[in-house]
């Protein structure tokens, strides 16, 4: 480690690479390629088409006219205020729940594991526009959709489940907990099972019991994963639309209403591909804001 | 950037990826399955029309019905628009605004336009300008269950022939609800919640988003009455008071729960009885527990005061802008559009549809296509609502046009949702719509009063 | 058994341990019976008859089981095997790219300190947060207007070749191989390339399947993409085909759900083939030592 921050800063002096500097271009090479071409170059023209009034013959530049209108917008404020209650309460419970589950998991012999890791994985397999249609029954608002037939054996009266402004997003998030775990379940095990056993054996030595060895050892250990997962679910989240656009439609009094949607609705319906651009990146900085202050707060590396 | 991806394409060109320029002109047409076999039907009628021009090709594009639009926007805003799409009359607006509408009018002969009938050429047109051609009008309005009907004081060939009021209506739905039967039955489940808006908006008198002096509709007393007509409904029981999902309305009837229910189409006559058939044979393919019902489209009610209508949407092919236009090219890609919407193809699609012609050429050769053995009662009242869809009016802006479907999704749909779900009332709905569309339009851009 | 150090507690008393198991099992299974729901409903109603049921008359089980909607949708179109070989090109691709390059971009941002390397990787993760329903048209721009590549295999897998995800969830597993490790390799006179196939990837069997399942699994079930670059029949995905499928004004359950089952098999059956690699533990105390 010395040895080569010695040589880079030797070299950087005299503007000249290390072989740790080429070696890293030549791994990166590849994705860095398909990343300029297929992520960034489209990124780079959404920010500049967020100037324009877009039209794909003869677009006017319009400076910042529509981040204006963004900002004027009722319904970009009740969005982002619904994308923000989804995120924050989908995103910590998935992720506490993959945890416990996968921690579950632990204790059982492989085959046994096995069994509980496919069953967890098998919801997120099937395409969610056939899931939905099933859960369109579970919630449907006559007295034969499922929860409602439960609720009719507890003798307790029927929600409008999807259709009532007081229980859509809560039927929207319960939704989101029950068929999304199965990947985090499995990064999680993945992760725990990284664990070296030494560590345990150290603090069995010591005394440690169950909950101590979960507070002080997986905890900080699990960290880097915590974070990925972290991170990506509160990006995936916020984008999140398939679900409201299937499910909902955004409604109802627009309850539901999250900013991919809106995003999606002012590009492909309303032809208003500028605003959309514009609300897109308006998003991208709040992300943005939010991830680093999760890398902030979990530290950015954790290394042994 | 620029520079690798420029480097890029010229490799690609060196590798000849790139197609040689062809000497014919080629056509791309975006189709969803307008009929049952209509994806393999304009596959023969292309084959028929490159016979006729060989100088022309024809590529043809499938695609679903509910990705159809999210496709033609992309294709639209990339500059890569297919030359002829399908689309609702409402989408030109939006295709317009966004400077890839076509003025189809300058590249046509007069005289194949005058064979599209002026009122459904009103629907595809905008500022006075023709940007398609229509395929067919679509009434869409309530359907029931005949016997359970009559069983409840109504007389069918009277109100087939006649239409009804509001308060008649409202007296048979309350004798036609029964314990596991509901006298009305509409899916407003989400977003199908604007096809009750629009329908029973020709109820109310709105006939359109915007009345004959360009205001907007929806402002109007009228807009406030039809709102208080759903409370009325909705709590009185007649009608559930959840939502129904679209896939579940027909069933209802089918299964004997409802004895009206909308939105219906004349076409539905098709589905029950084929399901009447089903449970003949008793073959496993009628619908569960269903019973024998004879089907009859009915008219829209219509409330005091109003001039009976029928909310009717027009269906048609765009012409649309690319980065390949030319005029020669348009001057082709109307023959196509043209070849498309009238004649034989025209009465073949209607026909299916049981819908009739829009276009002359059409109807003279609908008899060779209509199907026969149907409901008399409901041919006759289906030509008879036909006759009183009223065209939007002309002069309409591809912006307002623009505006009125945004608003709809973002603010009348959503305060209609929440209306259903009793979590507001007629008059609060009435002043958010209000409010948001003076906003768009300026109060002066609003209709005012009873139109 | 790996990694049950943190379950040592009643090693020493097998009653306590068989009933600690025990509840924790039957909390799993509750669990899971409920995640379960949904697709199990999909695969149960799939194989009854392809006929409209009203709400009230809908059960868990059909009433009468049939492969109806699996031989209609065989019959649907000539392409209907096609689409799912299409999907199987387009995923396994997409998948060996991801490994690969993912995996050698996320060693390097883990573990060669090389110049710029934060901000390469800020700016993949900022990328990320852009929404793809703003990114579609440019990308669509390009790879059909600039580079002329509709209805090719190129098309399908390219712009999914190696995403940004996946070098994330790279870069954040190979963090904790120890960097003790590859420093005490470097001085054996072990290059990049070395430790890279000899000790990293040997360790990442775990991360690599996760991986590997992952990309599948979003690559098999991507809609939208596939069904812009995509105007002709033999080209199409299943996930494009399925949405042909659907018929108009009806939406016929059976078919329907048939229709995603079929295309949730190959991932079952890819999912059971990587099991193992999923149970696999780092061994790094053995390397250490």
């Amino acid at each position: 480690m010395t040895t080569s921050k010695g040589v880079s800063l030797a070299a950087r002096k005299r503007f000249r690479l290390t072989s740790d500097d080429l070696w890293g271009y030549a791994f990166i090479g590849v994705s860095m390629l398909v990343f300029c071409i297929f992520t960034l170059y489209p990124v780079i023209s959404a920010v500049e088409t967020s100037f324009l009034k877009y039209r794909p013959f003869g677009s006017q530049y319009i400076k910042w006219q529509n981040y204006a209108e963004t900002f004027k917008n009722a319904l970009f404020y009740k969005a982002t205020k619904n994308t923000l209650v989804y995120t924050a309460v989908v995103v910590p419970l998935s992720l506490l729940l993959a945890f416990s589950i996968a921690i579950m998991i632990l204790p059982f012999p492989r085959k046994v594991q096995s069994v509980f890791k496919s069953i967890y994985y098998l919801p997120g397999i099937a395409s969610g526009v056939a899931l939905s249609v099933v859960w369109l029954w579970i919630y449907d608002s006559s007295p034969q959709g499922l929860f409602n037939q439960v609720l009719s054996f507890l003798h307790l009266p029927t929600q409008n489940w999807l259709s009532s402004s007081k229980t859509s997003m809560l039927s929207l998030m319960f939704m989101a907990l029950m068929s999304g775990q199965g990947s985090n379940i499995i990064i999680y095990i993945a992760a725990l099972l990284g664990i070296d056993n030494s560590y345990f054996e150290a603090a069995e030595l010591d005394g440690a019991t169950f909950m101590q060895k979960v507070r002080y050892i997986v905890f900080p250990l699990v960290k880097p994963t915590t974070l990925f997962l972290l991170v990506t679910g509160v990006i995936g989240s916020f984008q999140v639309f398939m679900n409201a656009f299937m499910m909902t439609g955004g409604g109802p009094d627009n309850s539901t209403t999250m900013i991919g949607l809106l995003i999606y609705k002012n590009a492909f319906e309303y032809s208003k591909y500028g605003l959309a651009c514009a609300q897109a990146i308006l998003l991208a900085i709040v992300i943005a804001i939010i991830s680093l202050l999760q890398f902030k707060l979990m530290g950015v590396d954790v290394e042994y | 950037m620029k520079k690798v991806l420029s480097i890029l394409l010229a490799a690609m060109l060196l590798l000849g990826i790139v197609p040689a320029l062809a000497e014919t002109d080629t056509i791309t047409v975006m189709v969803p399955p307008v009929t049952g076999t209509y994806l393999t039907d304009i596959e023969t009628w292309a084959n028929e029309f490159t016979a006729i021009h060989p100088e022309i090709k024809v590529e043809i594009i499938k695609t679903s019905w509910d990705e159809h639009n999210g496709k033609l926007t992309t294709l639209a805003n990339a500059g890569e628009a297919p030359d002829i799409a399908e689309v609702s009359y409402s989408t030109i607006g939006t295709l317009v605004n966004l400077g890839v509408g076509i003025e189809i009018d300058k590249y046509m002969d007069a005289e194949r336009l005058a064979d599209y009938d002026q009122n459904a050429l009103d629907y595809m047109s905008l500022e006075g300008h023709v940007y398609g051609l229509p395929l067919y009008i679509t009434i869409q309005s309530i359907g029931a269950n005949k016997d359970m009907l009559t069983a409840a004081g109504a007389d069918v060939a009277k109100i087939q022939s006649e239409g009804w009021t509001y308060k008649e209506f409202l007296e048979v739905i309350k004798n036609g609800t029964t314990d596991n039967c509901f006298g009305f039955v509409f899916a407003n489940s989400g977003v199908t919640a604007a096809d009750f808006i629009s329908i029973f908006g020709a109820s109310a008198g709105i006939t359109n988003d915007f009345t004959a002096d360009l205001k907007y509709a929806y402002t109007s007393e009228n807009m406030l009455n039809l709102l208080k007509a759903v409370e009325e409904m909705t709590s009185s029981g007649y009608m559930p008071k959840y939502a129904v999902e679209a896939g579940q309305r027909m069933v209802m009837c089918e299964t004997g729960n409802a004895m009206i229910f909308g939105k219906a189409m004349p076409l539905f006559e098709l589905n029950i009885n084929k399901n009447n058939a089903a449970l003949a044979a008793n073959d496993g393919k009628a619908v569960e527990n269903s019973i024998h019902v004879n089907y009859a489209f009915l008219p829209i009610p219509t409330m005091e005061g109003v001039k009976e209508t029928c909310f009717g949407s027009v269906d048609g092919l765009v012409a649309l802008r690319n980065k390949n236009t030319t005029d020669e090219h348009l001057k082709n890609v109307c023959l196509f559009l043209d070849y498309l919407c009238s004649g034989d193809r025209a009465a073949m699609v209607d026909s299916t549809l049981l819908l009739d012609p829009v276009c002359k050429s059409g109807r003279e050769v609908y008899a060779k296509y209509a199907v026969t053995g149907l409901d008399e009662g409901n041919a006759a009242c289906a030509a008879r609502e036909i006759g009183l869809v009223v065209a939007p009016p002309s002069g309409v802006s591809a912006e307002q046009s623009t505006n009125a479907r945004q608003l709809r999704d973002e603010v009348i749909v959503p305060k209609f949702q929440a209306l259903l779900a009793g979590e507001a009332t007629a008059q609060q709905v009435y002043d958010a719509i209000c409010q948001e569309a003076v906003k768009l339009f300026g109060a002066d851009g609003c209709a005012n009063g009873l139109i | 058994m790996a990694s049950t150090g943190l379950y040592s507690q009643h090693r020493n008393n097998r009653g306590l341990l068989h009933l600690r198991n025990t509840l924790i099992a039957l909390v799993l299974v509750i669990f899971a019976a409920l995640a379960l729901f949904p697709i199990f409903y999909m695969i149960t109603s799939s194989f009854g008859p392809a006929v409209s049921t009203a709400g009230n008359m809908r059960t868990i089980f059909p009433k009468r089981w049939t492969l109806d909607s699996y031989v209609a949708f065989f019959d649907f179109s000539p392409y209907s095997l096609r689409w799912i070989g299409n999907s199987f090109i387009t995923s396994v691709s997409t998948v060996l790219g991801n490994v690969i390059f993912a995996s050698m971009a996320g060693y390097a941002f883990a573990k060669i300190p090389f110049k710029g390397s934060k901000f390469l990787f800020g700016l993949i993760l900022v990328a990320m947060m852009i929404p793809y329903q703003v990114t579609q048209v440019p990308l669509y721009i390009l790879v059909v207007n600039k580079f002329h590549m509709s209805n090719t295999y190129v098309a399908l897998i390219l712009p999914s070749i190696v995403t940004s995800y996946n070098v994330f969830l790279a870069k954040q597993f190979f963090a904790s191989i120890p960097t003790p490790l590859i420093e005490s390799a470097k001085l054996d006179g072990c290059s990049h390339p070395g430790i890279f196939v000899r000790i990293v990837l040997p360790l990442s069997k775990t991360v690599l399947a996760v991986m590997a399942i992952n990309t599948f699994m979003s690559s098999w079930n991507t809609f939208f993409w596939p069904f812009l670059v995509t105007s002709k029949d033999r080209m199409y995905t299943i996930q494009v085909g399925l949405k042909t499928f659907k018929f108009a004004n009806e939406t016929l359950f059976a078919p329907m759900m048939a229709g995603a089952t079929l295309s949730a098999l190959p991932m079952f059956i890819l999912f059971f083939a990587l099991q193992k690699y999923f149970l696999e533990g780092v061994t790094i105390g053995a390397v250490k030592g």
